[in-house]
């Protein structure tokens, strides 16, 4: 049980090793501050201790008066004016770093990939300029500036995206546009999760980020492209798995929502057509604002993959 | 001021129904500490049962309603239940006392204020059993999430808050007035007990922030809708398909809850500037410095709010203000502590109870000021902002320093509020058992956080968050254990702790000139203040005056 915090990122003592120049001026303001904080943690312990010892009753008297010394004016106004200066270098350090964090490197010669990001009770929904749609598993080319328009729909709630290792979060706000990006060179598959409260499973609420090779990632696109145009393709797959999983078990076994294996409107791809688009009861229209290639490839998935859990 | 010596009537003389009709500061203040330690005790269980929850990855002890349920009632009570009213439990005991008044400005609203502080209280938790359960949207509650939440639990958790914020209201005005208008003879500005500054600045607060609370609660119900006679209402102010805006709130919530957080805190400093001195036989250091910087803090505490919003999107020369003026509180807060530790130099220490919870104060609320400092600039709070970082933060100010120095001054007046001492060595127990627990806690969810642990979440898959969740877990229950050897010593000494005389400790203000404990009417006289240190005074002179009766 040890183990894993022995390796993780300095045992948590910095954050996530950072992949993004955003996520690295995070990082390296962190260890600027920590400095500092460890400075002042170690001077004011050392000093209470110190006092401690030095200055406890022995064989004194109980009520025996200490030094009668009601104050300092030179000393005072030294601790109020060293902390005034540790407080304005770590503001100026920011605001150095800060251009590197908030704003997106100007495109090099792939151009930038701009990625809009939905947040919805309990999925990320990602939509490419070209039309294709993904869930909860994001693939973005490594080396090339990525920008993230992170919003939510009008009827949702608020939710937070947040990758640690390629920069902070921001939230996903109904009725708001915010921004956010990362560049990342090395390939690989960088997790996260929701980071605001946004209901029952908000906890399973997970994102990553899959990061390939320009080359890999263009073919990919185009892939999903030319399958999500004949209603078919990953896409159904995703969207069982990211929207409908969450509240039904992945076998469509039950969870916060029943029991569906078996039910037979996942068999009428008019009824789950109906369904999602204006929820049903208690359950919510998971699907409201979804284009009609995403309702097909659902159906479809469903069609050839009944889910026949327990 | 003369009181009329009423005898009640007959019914109200009975030893349950004088508690219940009283309002004499003293019985307020007790019942206002023993009914915030009830809920403390039913919040600190629900924090173990949740703890449980989160002590392995895929842990299946509760369920995701459960959970939210628990962890929304368990923040709002710690901060609405437990540390305000034993703080205000303090100021109603101590503060006529400490500044030789005979009762507080109006002794019926005051009583008022605790039986809605009692009602609100029995409202929040009763919602547990209102339909659909116990509100789920955090103590925080942001909207769309807490308008569109079904049942009735979140409505029940609006009214307790509103009742709590009257209650809350009450008590302030009371504090203010008395404060400015009941002071001894000679007890200028400069000469009143640092307690008391701190408990002005916390009235004059309250009475600041909560009608902003008040209008975004009433806002979030009258969103989510409200039948008035044959008139359905329902609102748009946060629901942004009609235009309105979900951020609005946070504003409302945070202009109260940023300087709800000093609210708390401010009263703690001033137990703290209270046990400090008469344990370390010394009087405080830089009296006015610490005076003044409650002042400041109460001040700055009010425009720096948006640090909490520092990832909804803000524009950046805003977040930079807040950053900038969040900040600048560090700086009277730093010179608090200096002051504190300055006043143990050249001291004759002792270790009682309270000492030790003073002293365990300014180690840990060290790191909960120093996290702060991550916390407020901005960019890094993009990296830790929601994730159980935050929560060792705020528990490390809000355990460690608010509940700590609370348990000093329980230890430290408890003589006085009973005319027994507690019992030694079952509070040092109780102390060191807190302590390591408490560490052990919450440290570690400074780590996960980082890792990247949300908080929140009432599961988790990742397995290497497991060892760090698991020594909280173990932690929380090493706490629970800490308060078992409390109620031991409560009732063990409650018949046979040993008697004290007026003054156990020696101390320097004007609570410990009357009786331990003070008749109803406080003192039979006052004497005229010549100090911030009046005992300390009375004590010199009389041996001033012992010398020269004796012979050389
Ligand atoms: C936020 C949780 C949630 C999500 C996401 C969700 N559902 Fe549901 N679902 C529910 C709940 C709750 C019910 C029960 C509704 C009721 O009867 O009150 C339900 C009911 C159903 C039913 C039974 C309807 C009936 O009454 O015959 C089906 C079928 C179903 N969901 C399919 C889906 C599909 C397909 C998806 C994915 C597109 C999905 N659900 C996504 C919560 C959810
Ligand atoms: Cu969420
Ligand atoms: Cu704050």
């Amino acid at each position: 049980m040890l183990a894993p915090i022995a390796v993780a990122d300095n045992g948590g003592f910095t954050p996530v090793a950072p992949e993004s120049p955003n996520a690295e001026g995070i990082r390296d303001s962190y260890v600027f501050v920590s400095i500092f904080v460890l400075a002042i943690f170690v001077l004011v312990q050392g000093l209470l201790i110190a006092f401690i010892v030095k200055y406890r009753r022995r064989k004194r008297p109980r009520f025996e008066d200490g030094a009668p010394i009601h104050g300092a004016a030179r000393l005072e106004l030294l601790w109020t004016a060293i902390p005034v200066v540790i407080l304005f270098l770590i503001g100026a350090f920011v605001f150095i770093e800060l251009p590197g964090i908030k704003n997106i490197p100007s495109a090099g010669a792939s151009g930038q990939l701009e990625i809009t990001v939905t947040g919805r009770q309990f999925y990320w929904q990602y939509e490419y300029p070209n039309g294709v749609i993904a869930i909860d598993t994001m693939r973005a080319p490594a080396g090339v500036p990525v920008r993230l328009e992170v919003t939510a729909p009008d009827s949702d709630v608020i939710h937070s995206w947040w990758i640690p290792a390629l920069g902070g979060k921001i939230d996903a706000i109904p009725g708001t546009v915010n921004e956010t990006w990362f560049e990342a060179e090395n390939p690989g598959t960088y997790t996260g999760q929701c980071a605001e409260l946004c209901g029952l499973e908000h906890a399973n609420m997970l994102a990553s980020v899959e990061l390939m090779p320009e080359a890999e990632f263009a073919a990919w696109l185009e892939q999903r492209r030319r399958e999500q145009g004949s209603g078919g393709g990953e896409l159904g797959k995703e969207t069982w798995e990211g929207v409908c999983a969450k509240c039904h078990g992945l076998a469509g076994e039950g969870g916060i929502g029943p029991r569906v294996a078996g039910s037979i409107v996942l068999a009428d791809p008019d009824a789950i057509e109906n369904l999602v688009r204006n929820g049903r009861r208690t359950m919510p229209a998971v699907g409201s604002g979804w284009r009609s290639e995403q309702v097909e490839a659902l159906a479809k998935y469903l069609k050839e993959n009944p889910p026949s859990g327990p | 001021m003369a009181l009329k010596a009423e005898t009640p009537p007959a019914w109200q003389r009975g030893k349950v129904a004088s508690w219940l009709v009283t309002t004499d500061h003293k019985r307020i203040g007790i019942l206002y500490i023993s009914t915030a330690l009830v809920f403390f005790a039913l919040a600190g269980l629900m924090a173990l049962v949740f703890r449980l929850q989160l002590s392995q990855a895929n842990a299946d002890v509760l369920s995701p309603d459960r959970y939210n349920e628990l962890i929304t009632i368990h923040g709002t009570a710690m901060v609405f239940l437990v540390v305000v009213p034993l703080l205000a439990g303090f100021a109603n005991y101590l503060v006529p006392l400490m500044i030789g008044a005979h009762d507080v400005a109006f002794p019926r609203l005051n009583a008022l204020s605790y039986w809605l502080f009692a009602l609100g209280g029995a409202t929040l938790m009763l919602s547990f059993f209102a339909k659909g359960g116990a509100a789920q949207a955090g103590w925080t509650s942001y909207p769309p999430l807490s308008t569109q939440a079904p049942g009735n639990g979140q409505d029940l958790w609006i009214l307790s808050l509103h009742i709590l914020s009257a209650a809350s209201l009450a008590g302030a005005i009371n504090f203010i007035v008395t404060i400015h208008n009941m002071r001894a003879r000679g007890m200028s500005w400069t000469r009143m007990p640092l307690f008391v500054w701190s408990i002005l600045l916390y009235a004059w607060l309250l009475m600041a922030i909560l009608p902003t609370l008040s209008a975004g609660l009433t806002l979030l119900l009258l969103d989510r809708g409200i039948s008035i006679g044959p008139w359905d209402v329902q609102t748009n102010f946060f629901n942004p398909a009609e235009g309105g805006s979900p951020v609005l709130y946070q504003h409302a919530f945070w202009f109260f809850g940023h300087p709800e957080v000093y609210v708390i805190v401010l009263p703690a400093f001033g137990i703290i500037s209270e046990v400090l001195p008469v344990f370390a036989r010394k009087p405080v250091f830089g009296y006015k410095a610490i005076a003044f910087s409650t002042v400041a803090i109460g001040f700055f505490s009010m425009i720096v709010w948006a640090h909490h919003l520092f990832t909804v999107g803000l524009p950046i020369p805003l977040q930079a203000y807040f950053m900038i003026a969040s900040m600048i509180i560090a700086v009277p807060t730093g010179m608090k502590i200096f002051n504190w530790l300055a006043t143990l130099w050249r001291g004759n220490i002792s270790f009682d109870t309270p000492m030790l919870y003073a002293l365990g104060f300014l180690s840990i609320f060290v790191m909960g000021g120093l996290t702060g400092i991550y916390l407020a600039a901005f960019p890094i709070d993009w990296q830790v902002h929601d994730t159980y970082f935050v929560v060792a933060h705020f528990h490390y100010t809000l355990f460690g320093g608010a509940v700590f120095a609370i348990f000093a001054g329980i230890f430290y007046w408890w003589p006085k509020m009973f005319g027994r001492r507690l019992n030694e060595k079952l509070g040092k127990w109780q102390f060191w058992t807190l302590f390591v627990g408490f560490n052990l806690a919450f440290f570690p969810q400074h780590l996960v956080g980082l890792e990247g642990m949300p908080r929140r979440v009432y599961t988790y898959a990742d397995e290497s968050w497991e060892g760090y969740n698991l020594a909280s877990t173990i932690g929380s229950y090493v706490m629970g254990f800490a308060f078992l050897f409390f109620i031991v010593n409560v009732v063990r000494t409650s018949r046979s702790g040993p008697r004290v005389g007026n003054d156990p400790w020696q101390a320097d203000t004007l609570e410990w000139y009357t009786t331990s404990p003070p008749p109803p009417h406080n003192f039979d006289e006052v004497p005229y203040v010549t100090s911030a240190r009046p005992l300390y005074d009375l004590r010199r002179k009389l041996r001033v005056e012992r010398g020269a009766r004796e012979p050389v």
